[in-house]
């Protein structure tokens, strides 16, 4: 969700379809604005509601530095976590 | 602002949520209802089928799903605070006053709790000692200290065998120094104050770290 808002804001349907999109990732959508009201508490977004011109006003959200620094000590431990997999993946099929 | 009219299906399932979401604090369902509100008129367009709605629905989830998700975040932290603590908190400040002995038994259920830390534990000794029973005690030692007096003149001379006068004395008696000075009663103050609100500050302290010291919900890192 983090990584989403990296590039700017979204409201919050947007974010959460484009999660639902991504395969695997989540069973149901309407679990993820939990999700987004932690984070949002938490202080890594922030969100304004604002009224849009074509349907019913809309919350949008934008990542914040705390925010921005959460996702990249997880962008940095995740790297770790794959390379650790992938060496293992590598040495299983070697074996 | 009229608000835009939602498919019947959609207005069913908010009426689901808001039922299976009284378990949450008010504000929390408030912000879930305006959300999944906002989620529905932007997913079901005005005039879609209902097969075009239940599909919006299922990608949506149960709501009792979507309640059980927002549970670990509403719910306060257990109140693990028992017997033990709270006899502990209030025994530490008002103990001393059943012969010293409250105080002690305070402090053994202090430290014989799991609640608090060492440092927690350490406050609640040494602020104060004896609790509020000390501050009568200090201040009273602290006025001996400073009202010291200086006598100059003849004692009154009596007849031991009968008990009358036999020469009035002329002995004047004034405090040493000229009297408590303003940095003495200052001080005095001061510690009076220290010493009635330190106890209590420190039992108000231990009982909410007692309360927090339980664990906190899981942090969601998606």
């Amino acid at each position: 969700m983090l990584a989403l808002l990296r590039e700017g804001e979204r409201y919050s349907f947007d974010l959460v379809r484009a999660l639902g999109d991504a395969e695997g990732l989540v069973t149901s959508e309407g679990t993820l604005y939990p999700l987004l009201g932690r984070l949002r508490r938490e202080g890594m977004v922030q969100s304004t509601w604002r009224e849009s011109a074509t349907g019913p006003p809309r919350r949008y959200y934008r990542i914040t530095k705390d925010g921005d620094a959460a996702l990249r000590a997880f962008a940095s431990q995740w790297a770790r976590f794959r390379e650790s997999v992938d060496m293992l993946m590598e040495l299983g099929a070697t074996a | 602002m009229t608000e835009p009219a939602l498919h019947p299906l959609a207005d069913d399932y908010l009426r689901r949520l808001r039922r299976a979401g009284r378990r949450l604090p008010p504000d929390r369902l408030r912000d879930l209802l305006s959300e999944i509100e906002a989620y529905l008129s932007e997913a079901i367009p005005v005039g879609a089928s209902d097969d075009e709605a239940l599909e919006v629905l299922e990608r949506l989830g149960p709501p009792g799903d979507i309640v059980e998700a927002e549970l670990p975040a509403a719910q306060p932290p257990t109140d693990r605070r028992g017997l033990r603590e709270w006899a502990a908190v209030i025994l530490l400040p008002l103990g001393g006053f059943a012969f010293g002995v409250g105080w002690l038994i305070g402090l053994i259920l202090l430290w014989s709790s799991r609640l608090w830390t060492t440092r927690d534990k350490l406050i609640g000794t040494l602020i104060i000692p004896g609790g509020l029973t000390t501050a009568p005690f200090a201040l009273g030692a602290l006025a001996g200290t400073s009202s010291e007096t200086n006598c100059s003149g003849l004692a009154t001379e009596i007849n031991p065998s009968t008990g009358t006068v036999i020469r009035p004395g002329t002995m004047h008696c004034h405090p040493a120094g000229g009297g408590p000075s303003t940095a003495t009663t200052v001080l005095q103050i001061t510690l009076a104050v220290l010493f009635v609100l330190g106890p209590i500050a420190s039992a108000v302290y231990l009982a909410r770290r007692a309360r927090n010291s339980s664990p906190s919900p899981a942090t969601a890192t998606l």
